[in-house]
């Protein structure tokens, strides 16, 4: 690959430098000039992280080939104000609380700038319209754009600048907006998160992985790829030193697969090189013979003779809870009304902005250290213990900032053939997932089919609840076991029902894993009661808030699993979303077409993408 | 991943076919790269050696905005955030600005082309039904075969296919003014930004001197077939007619068949009647006509 | 040619905070330090929640400093106590109140020795904000930086480790029957919805969410949780979808897999309601993944409302919502038929 010589300016600064023919803007801006405030999210133009200023124009790094940039004016997110002074905008997003995570901030932030200096009077559509291009992940967007309108008001001297500075706090700390402390460094983007930390002598890491939803694997032969220059380390199953298997719950996931592989993504070897480019040259050298399994995909099928996917699990069973109390046959029998219905939910991916890395070197004292962006270190220390050979106090697990999690950086899918790749070549390793290998890899959010069955009398009082849900695990256990109990507890609701019959059964499938995700469970179990209830409310004629009153546990009441509850406050939240909603109460037969509480405070507009007419005029008509 | 050995920008159309040339088929072009960059990745085509990529986006002819006299010529290079902000273009293309508003993000629109999103020739392309309901012609051009010109409604062939040869670029798109026309775009897809169109339907139109009859009607309709496809059948229907609801109704249920796609048919054929309809009279309404109300059985057609 | 019509629906909610039926432990240290400032060292932190900032503010306000004046080390299985993961909406309720008790066992070193130094009873020392002082003895107040280096030069070093456990117990295998969470949270939204029966698009306006989440830290802190929970909710509901053939997804990037943008999602209004956890020194609890519960059947329940169609399959894609509303136009059409010929 022949490389250009690249001549730009870049936050003001005059830049040299040669570049591969083919390499990106963001490629440039994050590695040859080690300014990682601009991230990468998704390669592909469809999230933004990594907006920047070229010639005064705001682009996505990632879709401009470096050679377009050549010449250019660049200007990134640190480059936006002098150091360690932040912009209006900077500052707004400090005040407001609008970064959460704050992978997609810096890339945000340069998209409100370039609102507000397209339009220092954009009104909130127009901001709207000015961030469409950029995912947030986290905060909802709502503190997003109480911040453009807040740097807007202070740029255009409708605010005093005082308004950027911190709320004064009152009696106690505890209660008062204290400003993110974190803020700062996510708004400048001078935060690193693994992806962004480079040390010296480090190799680049990649992974081949299974194209197969269900095989064997005959062979696996990485002559080819250990033979190349530059390619330090190739780890496989062979390599692994302790005894192998992770997981929250059940430890039935290899690092990296031996004889078998369950699902397309699955790990079964890694590669550490000089390059990123030279580590996926050697793992397309790697040579794997699969022989084919037949696959199943439905959890129902599965749980009725489908191929079988792990030894120990001859039903393809992961996990079963049952909740019963009382006597649901004894509850239907008393019932004035039965209402039956099915309800499913989708697999969800968690969508973090930030994809998986890690950074994992050798210690002077023989202790290896891993960097990334866990949620539990603390359980993946006592993983990696076991599966290196290694005493706990010689893994150092260290948690990178997060980039996002909800639940999908719980599994450790990663750190360990991460570590042996530095183990094995005596050297720091990074590994940086594209956002694809992140989506195919990763845990979701279970899918779930629900059968529900409700009595209940003419005044709505329910008799009992009967729920039968099977959730698709995928080829490992990860958290379906958590979710399956967390999801069964829950499932009927913060009602008093005397007759509750609920089972949630985890099934292994060949798809993706699912894992640990905001709402574990409960947000599939808890969508179809509250679904379900607004079907028996209008059967009965009930206000669905009255329905759920009718029904609610109050203070001290004894939970499905028998737990006697203390102070109870869901009278109190039906209470307060009743009153600040303004809702009109009646049965809910339709009455959209004819209800009076539409339209009112708290909603946005229906958003009808009008082009916007912030005009420049073209030249001819400036000399008219 | 993307690779290349050589990324050239030449700087002349003639540069530009010397490269071509020279390069023969290990060459191609690229000019936004906004569609380029995101095929070349995994769960697409993966990873892809190019071993030169030849950028048109510096050459002067494929750049520029020009009205002469009621013609208006728009370098192929043109971003689709122009539509936005250049006020010629906004008077004279009038639904252009509408398919802009709805073409990915801001950022991208200021990468992205006309000239590649024609190119690139998809089947959901938002770009070519505001050029065919503008009755765009294109300018190509080669090297052996100079200049030769084709309406925009002939260009796609297929998915990523056209009627471009070898060593040909679009050079210029080029369409009568459309100044005095109503105009809307409507388009559905599965959020608000960043979105692929599921149908999306360009309309222009003009009234007579009277103002109550159908002048000139040009309706395109994208992402329910192969190509983006002009309805004739509506337009001829429609054409030196009095504007009535019903008039709109009946035209708007003519092109139900035009749906070809491979997915979500009944949805498509649904969407494409109320779509014809809500564009008509959204076209209208930006020229001061108001319909009236529709009479509201119209749903059941999509079964039809 | 297709109207948008509006509807609104609700849906409570209820969750359990921190790790389910099985009992929950978090650990800190806790130093008050050089020049009036305070160390915390302690597991697991932020992962966008807040909690650095919350850890700060429940630090500064047992040690008698400012927020800005705490210096959190974490993050590093080597160099700080367990405090296990961060997750299950545990943070707040598990990780603070273990950074409360380390400050008040640093409390317990400095404070006897400030009422030494002063001569009065250990209850009547009282710090905030920087400052050390005596209640109601008026001549006796110092800055805390003053007060540590005397309490250093005298020989001890003001710190502190607590240690905070939720008790759980195990559900049994049976009738699954057990004390999962000893704290609960709940919920309900109002969501308003317009739909537009051309497309079936289904634009969420407005949702008014009010939540219990026992005592408040930081309230901008809350309503982020609750406006991204609601959010990404939203793509529950609407638009998400992790699609698989044969094992093989047809959505490996950002353009198939449909994230909600900024032109997507509703105003949220926030009413937080604060029912004091009693068995937690901070009477806090938690918000993070309950915020996120109601909305998606608050969502359907509004469709339904506007439109007659009761969607019970996850996401309500503009062609699911199409397809239902055309069923029941055939199902009306039926009945009025069949009542014609009657």
């Amino acid at each position: 690959m022949a490389d250009l010589n690249i001549s730009m300016t870049v936050n003001g600064r005059a830049v040299e430098k040669s570049a591969a023919a083919g390499s990106r803007l963001l490629d440039f801006i994050r590695n040859d000039l080690n300014l990682t405030g601009t991230k990468e999210g998704c390669g592909a133009g469809e999230c933004g992280t990594c907006s920047v200023f070229v010639d005064g124009v705001l682009v996505k790094s990632c879709m401009v080939p470096v050679a377009k940039a050549d010449g250019a004016e660049i200007e990134t997110v640190e480059g936006l104000a002098p150091r360690r002074q932040m912009t209006p905008v900077q500052r707004a997003f400090h005040k407001t609380g609008a970064s959460q995570c704050g992978y997609c901030i810096p890339g945000m932030v340069m998209a409100a700038s370039a609102t507000l200096r397209e339009n220092p009077q954009a009104d909130l559509e127009e901001i709207k319209q000015g961030l469409g291009g950029n995912i947030c992940r986290c905060t909802g967007y709502q503190k997003i754009f109480e911040a453009v309108e807040l740097a807007r008001d202070v740029i255009n001297g409708k605010v005093p600048e005082t308004a950027l500075d911190e709320d004064e706090v009152g009696e106690s700390f505890i209660g008062a907006n204290v400003r993110r402390l974190d803020a700062p460094s996510k708004v400048t983007g001078a935060l690193r998160y693994a992806g962004d930390m480079v040390v010296p002598t480090m190799l680049h890491l990649q992974v081949l992985r299974s194209p197969h939803a269900h095989a064997l694997i005959k062979s696996i032969d990485t002559s080819d790829a250990e033979a190349m220059a530059g390619v330090e380390a190739v780890v496989t199953a062979a390599d692994i030193p302790g005894e192998d298997g992770y997981g929250v719950f059940v430890h039935d996931q290899p690092t990296l697969a031996t004889d078998k592989v369950r699902y397309v993504g699955e790990a079964i070897a890694a590669v550490a090189a000089e390059t990123e480019a030279l580590a996926r040259d050697a793992v397309k050298a790697i040579k794997i013979e699969y022989e084919e399994l037949p696959a199943v995909f439905d959890p129902h099928e599965a749980m009725s003779g489908g191929p079988i996917l792990h030894d120990y699990a001859q039903d393809n069973v992961t996990y079963h809870v049952p909740i019963r109390k009382g006597d649901v046959e004894k509850g239907f029998a008393e019932a004035d009304v039965i209402v039956e219905q099915d309800y499913d939910t989708q697999p969800i991916e968690h969508a973090y902005l930030e994809p998986e890395a890690g950074l994992a070197y050798e210690e002077a004292d023989g202790t290896i250290t891993i960097h990334s962006p866990s949620q539990n270190i603390t359980h993946h220390r006592h993983a990696a213990s076991r599966i290196l050979g290694m005493p706990v106090n010689k893994i150092r697990m260290i948690m990178s900032p997060v980039g996002g999690g909800f639940g999908g950086k719980e599994d450790m899918h990663y750190q360990c053939f991460l570590a042996l790749a530095a183990l094995k070549s005596g050297r720091p390793v990074r590994y940086v997932f594209t956002r694809e290998e992140s989506i195919i890899a990763s845990a979701k959010r279970h899918g779930f089919k629900i059968r529900y069955k409700m009595g209940l009398k003419k005044n709505g009082r329910i008799t009992a609840t009967e729920m039968y849900m099977v959730s698709d695990g995928g080829a490992y256990g990860c958290s379906t076991e958590g979710v399956m109990r967390k999801s069964a507890i829950l499932a009927a609701g913060p009602y008093d029902i005397p007759n509750v019959k609920v089972d949630t059964i985890g099934v292994y499938t060949n798809n993706t894993p699912a894992g640990a995700m905001r709402a574990f469970g409960a947000l599939q179990s808890e969508f179809s009661t509250e679904s379900h209830l607004d079907i028996c409310a209008e059967k009965l004629g009930l206000d669905p808030f009255e329905i759920r009153r009718i029904n609610m546990m109050q203070d001290g009441a004894i939970t499905h699993t028998r737990q006697k509850l203390g102070s109870v406050s869901i009278g109190q939240v039906l209470d307060e979303a009743e009153k600040v909603s303004g809702w009109e109460s009646g049965a809910p037969t339709v009455r959209g077409p004819v209800r009076k509480d539409l339209g009112g405070d708290g909603n946005r507009e229906p958003c009808t993408l009008v082009p916007r007419h912030t005009t420049t005029a073209s030249p001819e008509e400036e000399v008219a | 991943m993307l690779d290349c050995d050589q990324y050239l920008l030449p700087k002349s159309l003639d540069e530009a076919f010397g490269f071509l040339e020279t390069h023969g088929d290990a060459a191609q072009i690229v000019a936004g790269a906004t569609d380029l960059l995101p095929w070349a990745r995994e769960g697409r085509a993966g990873d892809v050696h190019i071993p030169v990529l030849i950028d048109i986006t510096r050459i002067p002819e494929l750049n520029g905005v020009a009205l002469e006299g009621n013609r208006l010529r728009l370098g192929a290079a043109t971003v689709f955030q122009k539509f936005l902000k250049d006020s010629v273009l906004r008077e004279h293309a009038p639904v252009m600005p509408h398919v802009a508003v709805w073409f990915a993000d801001d950022q991208l629109r200021q990468s992205a082309t006309i000239g590649g999103n024609l190119v690139n020739a998809s089947p959901a392309a938002d770009g070519t039904p505001g050029l065919m309901a503008l009755d765009a012609e294109l300018v190509l051009h080669s090297r052996t075969g100079g200049e030769r010109r084709v309406n925009v409604t002939d260009f796609p062939t297929g998915p990523s296919f056209s009627v471009l040869n070898n060593g040909e670029l679009i050079v210029a798109v080029e369409f009568d003014s459309a100044a005095e026309y109503g105009a809307s775009f409507e388009k559905v897809g599965h959020r608000r930004s960043l979105v692929i169109s599921t149908v999306c339907v360009a309309t222009v139109l003009k009234l007579d001197e009277v103002g109550q009859n159908f002048e000139d009607v040009r309706i395109a309709l994208a992402g329910v077939g192969p190509v983006p496809v002009r309805l004739s059948e509506c337009e001829e229907m429609l054409s030196g007619k009095t504007v009535t609801a019903a008039l709109i109704d009946a035209a708007a249920h003519l092109p139900i068949d035009r749906v070809q796609s491979r997915t979500r048919q009944d949805y498509r054929r649904e969407v494409v009647v109320s779509f014809v309809r809500r564009g008509i009279v959204e076209a209208l309404a930006s020229i001061g006509c108001d319909v009236g109300p529709f009479e509201t059985q119209e749903l059941e057609t999509a079964n039809g | 040619m297709g109207e948008k019509l509006r509807g609104r629906g609700m849906a409570a909610s209820w969750y359990g905070i921190a790790r389910t039926a099985t009992t929950d432990r978090a650990g800190a240290w806790a130093e008050l330090d050089d020049g009036g400032t305070a160390k915390i060292v302690t597991g697991v932190t932020e992962i966008g929640e807040g909690i650095l900032t919350v850890l700060a503010q429940v630090a500064a306000e047992e040690l008698g400093v400012r927020p800005e004046d705490v210096t959190l080390g974490d993050n590093d299985t080597a160099r700080s106590p367990e405090a296990a993961h961060a997750g299950a909406t545990r943070q707040t309720y598990m990780i603070s109140n273990a950074v409360a008790l380390a400050c008040r066992d640093a409390r317990a070193k400095f404070d006897p020795f400030m009422a030494d130094y002063w001569d009065v009873a250990v209850e009547e020392i009282e710090a905030r904000n920087g400052e050390v002082w005596a209640r109601d003895h008026h001549n006796l107040r110092m800055p805390m930086e003053e007060a540590v280096a005397l309490c250093k030069n005298n020989g001890v070093v003001p710190v502190g480790a607590g240690s905070f456990t939720s008790e759980h117990t195990g559900l049994d295998p049976v009738d699954g029957s057990g004390r999962p969470w000893q704290a609960y949270v709940f919920g309900t939204q109002v969501c308003e919805v317009e739909v537009d029966t051309a497309t079936g698009e289904v634009q969420l306006l407005g949702v008014w969410a009010a939540h219990d989440i026992g005592r408040v830290v930081n309230p901008r802190g809350v309503e982020g949780q609750i406006e991204g929970g609601v959010v990404q909710a939203v793509g529950q509901a609407l638009m998400e979808d992790y699609i698989q053939v044969d094992g093989k997804t047809t959505t490996p990037g950002f353009a198939k897999y449909i994230l909600p943008t900024s032109l997507d999602v509703p105003q949220v209004t926030s009413v937080l309601v604060e029912d004091h956890d009693p068995n937690n020194p901070l009477g806090v609890k938690g918000i993070g993944e309950p915020a996120m519960v109601p909305t998606s059947p608050a969502i359907m329940n509004a469709i339904y409302d506007a439109i007659g169609v009761r969607i019970t399959s996850l996401p309500a894609t503009p062609e699911k919502v199409l397809a239902a509303l055309r069923a029941k136009r055939n199902k009306d059409q039926v009945a009025a038929n069949v009542a014609a010929a009657e």
